[in-house]
């Protein structure tokens, strides 16, 4: 098969899988860019009641978990762009378990393996179209969040430019890509689609609370370390001082990590079969 | 290569602790359509889906084009048509946009024509949504995305399941064409009358072992013969009452048997009786396939 022909299939089934989640990437971005919107439209009006409430998010409790309001920025960092990677991961999380574990669950990943295909461009291509999907869903939010904030710009005198808001929503696709491989992985090595959530999501959980109570219990700062969270900025910070390339070059390697051990799962495993890989290494010892 | 198409040796697959294949040793001849026998849970979707590389065997090899399957799967597959056994299909996505995306992952192009001829021949409106198909028009897609690139090989898993007796017609018809056009098929099936019907030559698979591989016609004459004989004079009812003979039926003086081995003697004592008429009946592949498993073609154990 000449690299041209691999190309054009591998391109043909992108445009599948591209064109099969179009519907999730309106859906998702419209509802993410609508909650952008709702808090933004909203501050004009809360600003002014935001005094009475910051004596309580200087409770450590509301610090540890990034919650600040003494500014537009912190407000909108604290209420939107925290919550944005949040939400997202219902969409990722399912998403990426469903491409793999939840195909072969459902039995249309029997015709997918027995195309002209090496397994590693079927997994290569999944992952590919599920980055573009959430990158799409997160511009559709910034440019909504963006347009939302040139309009109260009218009444209201802050610091913030439609630009760095549109960034700072799309600062939320380094950690997303991260998910979205550990998703993939689980859903390359689990035998079927739930446990891949499953495992995927308490990775997901624990990972969010472990950097949120790091502030409150020392002992948890030793293994921050391994949390995506600790990576991703939902502070003022973001808009102002930027988006620190260190973390999302930790995040994207995180992402690259976990898809090449979805692609080494997925390139030895029996597909049809629903086993876990250890139950497939003990087929592998018979004689 | 040689004259095989497809070969395996010593070709063995658990799942787990579970029995899938034992030492498969298959060859397909290039040009043939094999006709794959065995009941539900016999090995045959696992040695289809060991040829396909979904799944891996614990040990042994398998060929096809003289090429490994799962060091070369994606060249083999690139001229290979394959119908899974449980076909499942993205629900939300027309028919015509699915067989377009499996035609464009073809390096051949696929010959638009011979697709139409194909959803005709079917009778398949290829417009709507895969939700909306019943079980029979869904099999008609599997087997328009096995057939439309022409492959040097098809590999069918049930290929007729689920399909009404005109449809299977129309099937069949497809490959028996497939042989004309010098290509190979693979197929399993359950219904022992269409594959006497269209293949050259059977394995039969029993609890994961391949016990028999033979062309229709050897098989059939060879496995048993059914003679009915007409006397004179009525012979005892255990005249023939020995090994490797069983007498199916008496009706006045023409007696029925199935004789596996021991000819010689049943004619021996046959002549002492004086005979009338003598006649060989056609035996099914059914009755041959039935007789791997023990059991009488009309149910009841084999002794």
């Amino acid at each position: 098969m000449t690299v041209n022909h691999t190309g054009a299939i591998v391109l043909s089934l992108l445009k599948h899988e591209l064109g099969s989640r179009r519907l999730a990437v309106l859906g998702w971005g419209i509802a993410l860019a609508l909650f952008a919107v709702m808090y933004i439209a909203i501050y004009p009006q809360l600003s002014a009641q935001l005094d009475s409430f910051r004596a309580l998010f200087d409770l450590p409790m509301y610090r540890a978990f990034g919650m600040e309001i003494t500014s537009f920025e912190g407000f909108i960092a604290s209420m939107v762009i925290q919550f944005i990677p949040i939400m997202l991961a219902i969409y990722v999380i399912m998403s990426s378990t469903e491409t793999l574990a939840g195909e072969e669950d459902k039995g249309t990943l029997e015709l997918v393996v027995a195309m002209p295909l090496k397994r590693w461009h079927i997994v290569l291509v999944k992952a590919t179209a599920l980055a573009i999907v959430t990158l799409l869903i997160l511009t559709i939010a910034g440019v909504g969040g963006a347009i939302a904030l040139v309009a109260i710009k009218t009444s209201l005198v802050v610091d913030l430019t439609a630009m760095q808001l549109f960034l700072g929503i799309l600062s939320a696709w380094p950690i997303t890509l991260a998910v979205l491989m550990i998703g993939l992985f689980f859903s390359a090595c689990c035998p079927n689609q739930r446990s891949a959530a499953m495992a995927t999501t308490t990775i997901y959980v624990v990972s969010y609370f472990v950097e949120s109570l790091a502030a409150l219990v020392e002992s948890l700062d030793t293994v921050k370390a391994f949390s995506v969270f600790s990576y991703f900025d939902s502070t003022a910070a973001l808009f102002t001082e930027g988006i620190r390339a260190g973390d999302v070059a930790v995040l994207l390697a995180t992402a690259a990590f976990f898809l090449v051990l979805a692609l080494i799962s997925f390139e030895r495993r029996d597909i049809t079969v629903g086993q876990w890989p250890w139950q497939r290494a003990k087929s592998g010892q018979k004689n | 290569m040689g004259d095989h198409i497809i070969e395996t040796s010593g070709l063995t697959m658990y799942y787990g602790h579970q029995r899938g294949i034992i030492d498969v040793n298959l060859r397909v001849r290039k040009g043939e359509i094999f006709g794959f026998l065995g009941p539900n849970g016999a090995g045959k979707t696992t040695v289809q889906r060991v040829l396909m590389d979904v799944i891996r065997p614990t040990r042994g090899s398998a060929t096809i084009f003289g090429l490994d399957c799962q060091k070369q799967g994606v060249d083999i597959r690139k001229q290979v048509g394959y119908l899974p056994s449980e076909l499942s299909l993205y629900p939300n996505m027309k028919a015509d946009a699915f067989l377009q995306m499996l035609a464009s992952l073809r390096e051949e192009r696929v010959d638009l024509t011979f697709r139409q001829q194909l959803y005709e021949r079917l009778n398949l409106d290829p417009s709507r949504k895969m939700k909306t198909y019943s079980r029979g028009n869904k099999q008609k897609i599997g087997i328009v995305a096995a057939f439309m690139g022409k492959p040097e090989l098809l590999v069918l898993d049930e290929p007729t399941s689920g399909l009404d007796p005109i449809m299977q017609q129309v099937v069949l018809s497809l490959v028996q064409e497939t042989k004309d056009d010098g290509r190979s098929v693979f197929f399993s099936s359950h219904n022992l009358p269409e594959v006497q019907a269209v293949c050259d030559r059977v394995g039969i698979i029993r609890e994961g072992q391949l016990v028999k591989t033979d062309s229709v016609e050897t098989l059939t004459e060879q496995q048993f013969k059914r003679l009915q004989i007409g006397f004179r004079e009525l012979p005892p009812a255990d005249a023939f009452d020995f090994d490797g003979v069983t007498e199916t039926k008496r009706d006045g003086l023409t007696v029925t048997l199935e004789i596996a081995k021991g000819l010689n003697k049943v004619m021996g004592i046959a002549v002492t009786y004086g005979i009338e008429d003598i006649e060989t009946l056609p035996v099914s592949l059914e009755e041959i396939f039935l007789t791997f498993y023990d059991r009488e073609p009309h149910g009841g154990n084999r002794a």
